[in-house]
């Protein structure tokens, strides 16, 4: 397992060059100057003052001298500054960053707690009638698009029913609140984008529970539990359960990406402050030095993640765990 | 004659489609106390699924059409679950063809073995797995501390095999069905499982079914052997009858088939 | 067993089709026609779906939506797929450093959320219909390419490939008799699912602004205005995401069925 970790960790270095690589010159390479860009937005400028802008943002040097300072500048965690508001983009990314991550770990340990049952269970009782609906259910939830869910959603819980908060992450009087007063209002305001943005991977999960679980339960080492004497409870969540779960831990890594993505449309909508909604605020003010930050940051999450996952997939399968 | 096990007319099929297929199509055979009886035939004749139809573990699109299987007075094939539960382990056990398949990967040899003593003694957890560890050297692994603690997948088939002898008769059972367990090891590992086999029948004192295509072995192991063709028993009688005078085509194409390798 | 999936799958991608290539002829009213008398009304038998805030009449909006959500959704497919199976190709024959620094690549490309670096790049280079195809295309061959180096490399085993370079055939024969076709089996799969999740993309990115512009009508731009409206007229909300979800659950469906027939 030695071996196994060192490999990995040690590939990281060629993933965050490229993350790094990419990052800089899809974005630079995309057709228009970024300060052009300012100048869509405000047509008053002049040209003396672009081309100030540029220097003072160092895009009048080649391309690859760019990319160099940018790369050393990001090193040392200066990603230069918001072109909307001047402050430092680090700054305005780091007290957001808390409720974005808050949000996707909840969703994530939804995610575990309710595919695996329904997986476990609709394999477990395959081709009956709870297997065909509960497959009819993920499909529809597996296709709607997670924005209109949480539309229909404000629609019906905090407008019609009026139960929820309709945005934000905290009432108005959040600061006189109890201890306790200030949990139940963030609960309030986040149960709602967090079921959302865990329902498609619900449904995606808990088929994917399901196919792992039918093949661990046609495997050979299931006749020998029976045949022990098991009793069928036994079997299933003793012996074939363990190995279904093995593969379930990359899923997890994979499933990074889609929820960190997923944050951008459904921190907009609920109003919530975090890194998603930033960075759709960058994109619309063109705030480049923002953007690309961003777009490294979660890469950077996903590529940690998928890590994490690949460790702990390492230390829970003997196979991988004890080599020969 | 008293018999330990008695399958009178056993039919079992598997669901294709609408259709039912049978692949053991009335099938009668007796097995006395510590006797040792090998079913020999080609793959594909139904031996695995009768074997498995004897304490019902089959697999889901497999189901048992017509028969009687009486083992200690009652029929098995008639008993709930719950009553099967408690014979499976304790009064029959298998072994199977490729013990590292057969083995959970996710476990040690040591918690599988223990797992079966608790099921059937009343152990502690302690107390099984020290006598999973005593189980271990009676299967002749001297090293039984290190097996205990490692995973199937760490082992060699020979080694396995004996680590999965060890948890089948972990409760002394009265009748052991071993499917092919040598099919897959070394021949010289084959000669030493066989050898295991032998001993600890007498030493235990059960009776064995074994399942084979490689009849063979039954010069070894065998005080009767039953031939099985296309789901149905066309021949048997005792180990001697069958190669002096082989009667069914099948037998003598059996018999054939393993002289011109000169096998064991 | 009848495939149920499959069905389901092609009859939902047949009308899909049908009206995205009638729209004109289908559509009742000019999906751009602002009309002020005609505000926010809920639906009627002049307007089955209802109106929208410029007086849009709704179902007009939509059929021609599905132009916009097919044509993206199948144009992003096309170009992810040509890569992928370019990249795949190339890396699974010729192997050594080629296949390294294209797995690299690989394994880099799929540390994006791809929507971010989407949006970032739509921000930047402006929200067209092309740009989107295109930008989406670019951030989906990934698993196309996997699959396709992983086809060729276990078919490379296989007797009939010997058998090929036997009778002397050269190496780009190969590739074209041989593996591609043999490998486009899950790869057809892959584009299907693919065409579900670039209109999903595509209806987020102009729900966002930065995607197909008004008055060009796209499922997700319908749902702008939905936010402002939402305690007020339900249908803005409801009809557009209905058929994105049909939609999706059609290809969805398809990708299901095709995966019991072939795979």
């Amino acid at each position: 397992m030695i071996t196994y970790l060192a490999k990995r960790l040690i590939a990281i270095i060629p993933l965050l060059l490229g993350i790094t690589l990419i990052s800089f010159f899809v974005i630079r390479l995309a057709p228009g100057k970024p300060v052009m860009l300012q100048q869509s937005l405000n047509p008053k400028i002049s040209l003396e003052e672009i081309k100030r802008l540029e220097k003072l943002e160092g895009l009048d040097k080649p391309l690859f001298t760019q990319y160099k300072n940018w790369l050393w500048n990001m090193l040392r965690f200066n990603f230069g500054r918001s072109i909307g508001d001047g402050r430092l983009v680090i700054d305005k990314i780091m007290e957001r960053l808390p409720v974005t991550l808050t949000i996707n770990i909840l969703s994530l340990f939804f995610l575990f707690l309710f595919a695996i049952p329904i997986g476990v269970k609709a394999a477990v009782k395959a081709n009956t009638a709870f297997d065909h609906i509960t497959t009819l259910v993920t499909f529809l939830f597996f296709a709607a698009p997670t924005f209109w869910l949480a539309l229909l959603g404000m629609q019906l819980f905090c407008i019609q029913l009026k139960w929820l908060p309709i945005s934000g992450i905290t009432s108005l009087d959040f600061e006189y609140l109890s201890w306790w007063g200030k949990l139940v209002d963030l609960s309030r305001h986040l149960i709602l984008p967090v079921i959302v943005s865990s329902i498609g991977g619900i449904a995606g999960l808990s088929r994917y529970m399901r196919s792992s679980m039918l093949e661990a339960l046609s495997q050979p080492y299931i006749y020998t539990a029976r045949s022990k004497g098991l009793s069928e409870k036994q079997v299933v969540y003793k012996h074939a359960l363990r190995n279904a779960l093995l593969p379930l831990v990359t899923i997890v890594g994979l499933s990074i990406p889609g929820l960190l993505g997923g944050s951008i449309i459904f921190e907009s909508i609920f109003s919530i402050p975090g890194i998603g909604r930033l960075f759709y605020e960058a994109a619309m003010m063109r705030d480049i030095n923002l953007i690309m930050a961003e777009v490294v940051l979660v890469a950077l999450l996903t590529m940690m993640g998928n890590l994490i996952a690949d460790i702990s997939y390492a230390y829970v399968d003997p196979r991988i765990r004890y080599k020969k | 004659m008293d018999s330990l096990l008695s399958i009178k007319n056993l039919k079992v099929g598997f669901s294709q489609e609408e259709k039912t297929v049978e692949v053991v199509r009335g099938v009668n055979l007796d097995i006395g106390h510590n006797e040792s009886l090998v079913l020999a035939g080609e793959s594909g004749s139904g031996k695995s699924i009768m074997s498995l139809a004897i304490t019902k573990i089959l697999p889901a699109n497999a189901r048992i059409i017509a028969g009687e299987v009486y083992f200690g007075g009652k029929d098995l094939l008639k008993l709930d679950e719950e009553a099967l539960v408690d014979i499976r382990g304790s009064s029959i056990a298998y072994i199977f063809q490729e013990p590292s398949s057969f083995l959970n990967p996710v476990y040690t040899i040591g918690s599988q073995i223990s797992e079966a003593i608790m099921l059937h003694q009343h152990k502690s957890r302690e107390g099984a797995g020290f006598a999973a560890l005593e189980l271990l050297q009676q299967v002749r692994i001297d090293d039984s501390e290190r097996i205990f603690r490692s995973y199937p997948h760490q082992l060699s088939g020979g080694m396995n095999q004996r680590a999965f002898i060890a948890m089948s008769l972990a409760c002394k059972p009265k009748l052991l069905i071993a499917d092919e367990p040598t099919t897959s090891l070394d021949v010289t590992i084959e000669v030493e499982i066989l050898q295991l086999l032998m001993q600890l029948k007498m030493e235990l004192g059960f009776s064995l079914l074994f399942i084979t295509h490689n009849l063979s072995i039954a010069k070894r192991i065998a005080d009767r052997v039953s031939i099985m063709h296309q789901g149905k028993i066309v021949e048997e009688g005792s180990c001697a009858e069958i190669f002096s005078s082989p009667k069914h085509f099948h037998t003598k194409e059996l018999i054939q088939a393993y002289e011109k390798i000169g096998r064991l | 067993m009848k495939n149920y999936a499959l069905i389901i799958g092609i009859v939902i991608i047949i009308m899909l089709s049908c009206i995205a290539i009638f729209a004109p002829l289908l559509s009742p009213y000019d999906p751009a026609a602002i009309n002020q008398d005609s505000l926010l009304l809920s639906p009627s038998s002049q307007h089955p779906l209802g109106t929208d805030s410029l007086g849009r009449d709704l179902l007009s909006r939509i059929i021609y939506g599905a132009r916009i959500s097919l044509s993206v959704g199948l144009v992003a497919v096309g170009i992810a797929t040509l890569i992928g199976l370019l990249v795949g190709s190339l890396s699974g024959f010729y192997v050594g450093l080629l296949d390294l620094i294209l797995m690299r690549l690989v394994d880099v490309m799929l540390c994006f959320p791809t929507f971010y670096l989407i949006l970032a790049v739509t921000a930047i280079a402006g929200p067209s219909v092309f740009n989107i195809m295109l930008i989406i295309g670019l951030t989906s061959w990934m698993g196309v390419a996997r699959l396709v180096r992983a086809e060729i490399l276990s078919l490379k085993e296989r007797e009939f490939i010997q058998a090929a370079q036997a009778i002397g055939a050269t190496h780009s024969r190969i590739i074209l008799r041989h593996h591609i076709p043999n490998a486009l089996t899950p790869v057809l799969v892959n584009a299907t699912l693919g065409v579900s999740a670039a209109i999903l993309i595509e209806s987020g990115l102009s729900f966002l602004g930065l995607g197909v512009q008004p008055p060009t009508a796209s499922w997700g731009n319908i749902l702008i205005e939905s936010k402002s409206t939402l305690g007020v007229a339900w249908w803005i909300t409801v009809f557009p995401g209905l058929s994105i979800l049909i939609t999706i659950l059609g290809f969805n469906m398809l990708a299901e069925g095709l995966k019991k027939e072939i795979g």
